[in-house]
């Protein structure tokens, strides 16, 4: 220490300075403390221990440390993007200020690729770029912003080609990467937070990925916060800061050059052919310590005892010193002076627009046209289904061929009206795993604001439409003239409007249940269950007359698309037609005797009316999928705010939190992502949307929209946690629900 | 150790086998003390001297290590359009028992390709020119008789740790070997790769947590270590794990080859500790050695050619910055879009491109005393006739595989949620509906109708709810695969055991929602009625079963098994005589011979006799004559009552046979025919491009691109 480091540490600043007056984002923290409070038997965990640091424009900040050590705590609750379920305390300050940094006033790239596989990367970037600029920029300025931006992230080379599915190769994943932030930088944030942006990359496009944010950290002058896991020695030299976390605590931050000085200073001096990241992570990772356990109860290494000389220690000793010495070193000292050189620095942060400035429609729009590009495009979501449907229908039309008007036509025509309503609509179902695709892309998207609900679903609607028509029209027409059903063009009409409404109904229907269980095994046995159950109660399989009055005929007869369909079919087809008796020479059998006395149905109101209702059911259920993606996006604030304040109390019953506690990993993340996992087929098939499956934390983090944060002083009384309490319970929430129950809590934080 | 008490295991048996493995494990100390005091000479652990022993069948165990020498090795392979790419050029290189080799270069520098080649298990498409010796003599390695650890784990994630070492070592140790010995094999090799701790824990699927990805890893390099082998091949044992975790797996592989055994591991982006474990290191890049020789004097030779590894960097991280030549794209890229800035111009490879620094290392190597040396001792290697390793494959009999694989199939489908469970939850969802649908039908003239409709729902519809039991059975031939791969069973024991396994479960589901059914509609009274219509049921859901498995042989893709399976049984309900009738049904193709393969025809045939016999319905008014069943059965459902209800019965048990005979053959074709039509096609397809005299010789990215599917290839690898 001495002379040395404070010019290094005054180089540090002068950008500081620079940038903050220019708009650049310096974000401090001061004494940051998670706390994951336990529920039933689990123990209070604290995933953070007061930490100190700080992020200036024009620099990168790595957080580094062993799977488990709190580096995403750390990332997401600087972003604000906490878990709800997780009580944060200290300062955050951004230019001196305390803001909000939810809802796009700060870009943050997850560590999944969330994007659209067939669109091409130009496309991409436009697409995100017409959703979100204001919808008064002209064409050429868009298209201004957007070439900007790919030349800024490299992608010019690649900006024709397509992302890449599971039957089309695409790009690689450095550049899937460079592209997810290309998407993040269009508004021009100034400050970034990426999670583990090189996890998964080999080391070529993990340098170019970190290369390309240097350039946006220095020309940009923007502040970058990047997790990262196990950097190789080119990518661990193009960081600026280092933040290296242990179990949550310091073990060291600030300038990356002078980590392996410190790291000698205190005794564990980096060997001169090892990258520098490797032996950090080395002397702090605990895990190694189980490694040495279980390495000497097994049999082999006793004559190399000496291979590593850190094994003399054990990790969590070695681990314990670091945190020790940084505490009391020169290090944390100046840390400590540079946060408050900062936050005195007055900046001037202009006010994020958050979320979307496009207008309503410009959404729909753009929505409309890129969610029928992908259709367009993706094999498996529309088109394998048309070939399926054509073949299908073929099948049919060959098997009923040329029904006739004998006795067992009038059978025959019923179980053919029978199965297309029920079968070929429960071929739907094939397209569940596409549409699981964009719903995840869609999810991303809301959370980030870009657009809403109602947006997405109309677009859905109007970009399927034109895939439904053909399909339905196109097996209709082959069915109807090979069957040769009632000639007239009116009544092939209705026949093909009927299969599309139909099949709309149960996209619409398969659509809710993606919303409420997004595991794609679970879904498609679930799907397949409610298809086959309104099957049954449709009026083919048991007259209607005869279901069971309880449940059955009222209400879920009625709420069927198949009864109406099927109804619908019946009128259409055989009303008006004659057929031969079951013996011969009898009187000839009427449609109408057929429909009121066989099948139990009533001709009192048109075939049209029948029609209508499917077309009502068909709103019915799009407005039932709106109302479960807002209630799925309003309740789990609720959820969150209930535990939270379960927790308080049992918080101030306790003397302290510190009652700690192993750290464990909180996230999955560091398992083998299984993006598309099912569609590359011999990977799992299960795991396509695990989020279900996966902990409490990891499938609440970021995942929604509304966010809370709760911020409570550090000297806290009894009092002012029954403030909270008394706070919660009393305001009413008002307007959105989510955003009622933000400025619930953090009103509450700053009153107290 | 302090879990010794093994499944199934007497406390008193399991404390005597912890005894031995004890008294062993101190053996085994010192044998290691020995190996590594006599390098030339190197130790077997007693373990694995007592299964060497059993195998060679000689008092007094000769030398048993492998000495695996390979010379020019070049491999090509033949594309789509007839052209060829060398895949490796001219690799000459050894390894030697006691070591650890370690296969590095870029992504597509024929890492694996190398592994595939030198393991004797290169795609059909590709041709190996070159020599590769063990021990001097030529080797046949494929199907077990060196070890091959595959990336990804295929495990079956219900079984604990030692269930799934122990499972394999009674597939594949000999019959005779006593069950003491076997526990003591498992319970050494449990101890062996440091997972004592997790002994017990399950392997873990998606529903149920379980170890670690390094627990994982390792769990896989125990199953191949079992049998002792004495060559062992990894690929990329350490990729997608962290840090402490990848060292633990390099550090038990160590261990491994500290035991006498000759160890060779393709590795990508090893970190610095990992680094430190390899003994020697064979660095590829675009299928040419850019080095062999000690790890540790890599750096010299680097410093040598003139790109020497600066401080305070991991030597591998610098070997692959210098030869990856996708550094060269970066930098291109980033140059034509940004400003760049040289913070190093004293980096030697800021000067120059990467392509530029491949080729300098390249030639360099090939003047360098490395290769002379190398090459010295392959020749001597190759003049050395040593023993002759022809272990592997299975030494357990036929009977023994069949009853382990069905014993260790039931335990997975009875703790597999996701196989039965949830199926048998569904089943009685729906059968119950059904039931309340069709409540007490009687034998109104409606109920006709009704019945016949019930039937066909039942038999259509609940069958067709199998295909749930997809995905769990893609899983199980993923296992399956790896498993015949290595050797450990044949076709038959699998296909057997599968059968037999799932049995239980399918009549506990067929039997528990036939009998809701029944009673709830009120089907046809009467204690046979009864048995036949669930036996009907257990016929059909099983010869669904059986469908679905001969696809998932064939599309082993889950969604586009899915979208087959249910496009196949809606065909054949089509055809089954309820949507149209038997007699109205079109004769070519449909009725013959479609309706005769569909299974619903003979279960509704079945079932409506079954139902319909013997009982009298209602005419439309009451004044009219009743109407008996047999009167019904013939002019209403066309069927042709002469025809016992049992014959049908019978047809849909042979179904469930003929399907199950269909599966092994695919199994076999998949197996044997294609690899070799494959072969064959790309053979003739080079020749004629020889012919042609169009030779070129263009780098390929990867091999394996070529080999599988596009859809396999990890996604992330640009």
């Amino acid at each position: 220490m001495g002379e040395g480091n404070g010019t290094a540490w005054a180089g540090a600043l002068s950008p500081a300075a620079r940038y903050a007056e220019t708009g650049g984002a310096s974000l401090t923290w001061e004494n940051l403390t998670a706390v994951l409070p336990g529920s039933g038997g689990r123990a209070t965990k604290k995933l953070l221990q007061g930490l100190y640091g700080y992020a200036v424009p024009g620099r990168i900040v790595a957080i580094m440390g062993p799977s488990g050590s709190g580096k995403s705590t750390l990332l997401d609750s600087l972003s604000g993007r906490l878990a709800r379920n997780v009580l944060q305390t200290g300062k955050v300050l951004l230019n001196g200020k305390k803001r909000r940094l939810d809802f796009g006033a700060v870009a943050y790239v997850t560590q999944e690729n969330v994007l659209l596989g067939t669109l091409t990367v130009r496309e991409t970037v436009t697409y995100s770029a017409l959703l979100r600029l204001p919808s008064s920029m002209s064409k050429a300025e868009v298209r201004r912003v957007v070439d900007d931006t790919l030349n800024e992230m490299g992608l010019r080379e690649c900006e024709d080609r397509p992302i890449g599915t599971w039957h089309l190769r695409g790009i690689s994943g450095g550049e899937k990467k460079r592209l997810c932030i290309a998407l993040e930088i269009l508004t021009r944030p100034r400050l970034l937070f990426l999670d583990e942006p090189t996890s998964g990359l080999d080391s070529a496009s993990a340098f170019s990925v970190i290369e390309t944010l240097r350039t946006l950290a220095i020309d940009g002058g923007r502040t970058i916060i990047s997790s990262v896991h196990q950097p190789s020695s080119e990518v661990f030299a193009l960081f600026d800061d280092l933040c290296l976390l242990s179990s949550g605590e310091t073990v060291y931050f600030g300038d990356a050059k002078l980590a392996p000085q410190f790291f000698a200073e205190t005794g564990f001096p980096c060997p001169s052919r090892r990258n520098p990241s490797d032996h950090f992570l080395r002397c702090v990772n605990s895990d190694f310590d189980d490694v040495a356990t279980a390495l000497k109860g097994s049999m082999k290494l006793r004559a190399e005892a000496d291979l590593d000389p850190l094994l003399k220690y054990t990790t969590s000793e070695i681990r314990e010193r670091l945190v020790d010495k940084y505490r009391i070193s020169d290090y944390a000292m100046m840390v400590r002076s540079t946060i408050h050189e900062i936050s005195k620095i007055e900046g001037v942060l202009e006010e994020v627009v958050k979320g979307s400035q496009a207008t309503w429609f410009k959404q729909l729009r753009t929505l409309t046209r890129r969610s029928y590009t992908n259709m367009y495009r993706d094999f498996g979501y529309y088109r394998l289904r048309i070939i399926i449907y054509v073949l299908m229908a073929i099948c049919l039309g060959t098997i009923y061929y040329d029904v006739g008007n004998g006795y067992t036509a009038i059978q025959a025509r019923a179980s053919c009206g029978g199965f297309v309503s029920g079968f070929m609509t429960f071929m739907s179902i094939g397209g569940f795993p596409s549409f699981i695709e964009e719903m995840k892309v869609f999810s991303l998207e809301r959370q980030n604001g870009h657009y809403g609900v109602a947006a997405y679903i109309i677009s859905n609607f109007l970009s399927s439409m034109p895939f439904l028509l053909t399909m339905s029209w196109a097996s209709a027409s082959i069915t109807y003239w090979m069957v040769k059903f009632r000639p007239g063009f009116s009544y092939f009409a209705f026949f093909a409007l009927n299969l599309y409404g139909g099949v709309s109904v149960i996209e619409s229907l398969m659509m809710i249940i993606s919303a409420l269980v997004p595991n794609f095994l679970m879904g498609l046995i679930l799907g397949a269950g409610v298809i086959g159950i309104m099957m049954l109660t449709s009026g083919f399989f048991r007259l209607l007359p005869e279901l069971p009055k309880i449940f059955w005929k009222y209400p879920v007869s009625y709420i069927v698309y198949g009864s109406w369909g099927l109804k619908g079919a019946y009128k259409n087809d055989l009303l008006g037609l004659e057929f031969e008796p079951m013996t011969p020479g009898g009187d000839k059998l009427t449609g109408e005797y057929i429909i009121t006395n066989m099948m139990g149905l009533s001709v009192s109101y048109s075939k049209w009316l029948d029609l209508a209702m499917i077309f009502i059911l068909l709103l019915a259920y799009r407005i039932t999928f709106f109302l479960v993606l807002k209630v799925k996006e309003a309740a789990a604030p609720y959820i969150r705010v209930a535990y939270t304040q379960f927790t308080v109390k049992r918080l101030e019953r306790r003397a302290s939190f510190r009652e700690s506690l192993a750290m464990t990993s909180l996230s999955k993340r560091h398992n083998t992502p299984h993006p598309m996992a099912i569609q590359e087929g011999l990977n799992s098939p299960m795991q396509i949307g695990d989020i279900n499956w996966t902990s409490i934390t990891s499938s609440s983090k970021g995942f929604h929209n509304g966010l809370i944060k709760m911020r409570i002083p550090n000297r806290m009384s009894n009092r002012s946690l029954n403030h909270i309490i008394k706070m919660s319970r009393t305001n009413p929430t008002k307007g959105k629900a989510s955003k009622g129950a933000i400025e619930l809590v953090q009103n509450s934080s700053f009153k107290i | 150790m302090k879990k010794g008490g093994a499944v199934g295991m007497a406390p008193q048996e399991a404390a005597a086998a912890v005894g031995q493995v004890k008294a062993e494990l101190e053996d085994v100390g010192k044998a290691a003390g020995r190996a590594v005091a006599v390098a030339s000479a190197p130790a077997m652990s007693p373990l694995s001297e007592t299964l060497w022993r059993e195998k060679a069948a000689v008092e007094f165990l000769g030398d048993v290590s492998a000495r695996l020498a390979w010379r020019d090795l070049t491999v090509t392979v033949a594309l789509g359009s007839g052209e060829t790419q060398a895949v490796l050029e001219g690799l000459t290189g050894y390894a030697e028992p006691g070591t650890i080799t370690a296969l590095m270069g870029p992504s597509g520098s024929g890492k694996s390709t190398m592994l595939d080649a030198l393991a004797g298990r290169l795609a059909a498409n590709a041709f190996l020119s070159g020599t590769v010796l063990l021990n001097g003599r030529k080797a046949n390695l494929s199907f077990g008789a060196a070890a091959y650890v595959t990336q990804d784990d295929n495990l079956i994630g219900t079984l604990t740790v030692r269930e799934t070492i122990s499972y394999s070592a009674r597939l594949r140790l000999p019959d005779n070997m006593p069950m003491e010995e076997k526990r003591a094999l498992v319970e050494g090799t449990i101890v062996e790769m440091g997972l004592q701790d997790c002994a017990d824990t399950v392997i873990g699927n998606w529903h149920l947590r379980g170890v670690s990805g390094g627990e994982k890893r390792r769990v896989s390099i125990a199953l191949e270590i079992l049998m002792r082998p004495r060559l062992l091949f990894l690929d990329e044992p350490t990729s997608g794990l962290d840090s402490a975790s990848a060292f633990f797996v390099t550090q038990t592989l160590r261990g491994l080859a500290r035991d006498g055994r000759t160890v060779i591991a393709s590795i990508h982006q090893p970190s610095s500790e990992v680094f430190e474990l390899f003994d020697r290191l064979f660095l590829l890049s675009g299928g040419k050695t850019v080095y062999f020789g000690q790890a540790s004097e890599a750096c010299e030779f680097f410093a040598q050619a003139g790109f020497p590894c600066p401080p305070l960097r991991n030597p591998s991280d610098h070997f692959l910055r210098c030869i990856n030549a996708d550094f060269d794209k970066v930098k291109a890229t980033l140059k034509g879009s940004m400003k760049m800035r040289f913070e190093k111009p004293d980096d030697p490879l800021e000067r120059t491109t990467t392509s530029e620094a491949i080729r300098r290392l390249i030639s360099y190597y090939q003047r360098s005393q490395y290769y002379f040396v190398a090459r010295q001792k392959v020749d001597e290697m190759a003049r050395v006739k040593g023993t002759v390793l022809d272990a592997g494959g299975s030494q357990a009999s036929f009977g023994m595989q069949a009853f382990t694989l069905t014993k260790r199939s039931f335990v997975n489908m009875s703790r597999d949620f996701g196989y039965y469970w949830l199926r048998l939850i569904i089943y009685i969802v729906v059968t119950v509906c059904i039931g309340s649908i069709y409540l007490n039908v009687g034998t109104k003239y409606s109920s006709i109708l009704a019945r016949g409709a019930c039937a066909s729902f039942i038999f259509g519809f609940v069958t067709f709810m199998s295909i749930g039991g997809f995905p769990s059975f893609v899983e199980d031939m993923k296992v399956f695969q790896r498993e015949r791969m290595n050797g450990h069973y044949g076709v038959l024991a699998f296909v057997i055991s599968n059968t037999l396994s799932a049995m239980p479960f399918l009549i506990l589901i067929t039997f528990l929602s036939g009998t809701l059914c029944y009673f709830m509609v009120h089907l046809h009274p009467g204690f046979t009625h009864y048995i036949f219509f669930v036996l009907c049921l257990y016929a059909s859901v099983t010869v669904v079963e059986s469908l679905m498995m001969a696809i998932a042989s064939i599309i082993p893709n889950f969604l586009m098994g899915i979208i087959i399976g249910a496009g196949i049984q809606g065909i054949f309900m089509l055809v089954s005589g309820y949507f149209r009738l038997p007699h109205d049904i079109p004769k070519p193709f449909w009725r013959y011979p479609m309706s005769y393969i569909s299974f619903h025809y003979w279960a509704l045939q079945g079932q409506y006799q079954n139902d319909l016999v013997g009982l009298v319905f209602d005419n439309q008014d009451d004044e009219l004559p009743k109407i008996p069943g047999e009167y019904i059965l013939e002019n209403v459902f066309q069927i042709d009552v002469r025809r016992s209800k049992w014959l049908d019965l019978s047809v849909l048990f042979s179904m469930i046979i003929i399907y199950r005979l269909l599966f092994f053959v695919m199994i076999k074709v998949s197996e044997d025919v294609t690899p070799w039509v494959r072969g064959y096609i790309a053979r003739r397809r080079v020749q004629h491009k020889r012919r042609a005299a169009e030779l070129a010789m263009v780098r390929t990215p990867s091999l394996r691109g070529y080999v599988v599917d596009a859809a396999e290839l990890p996604a992330d690898h640009p």
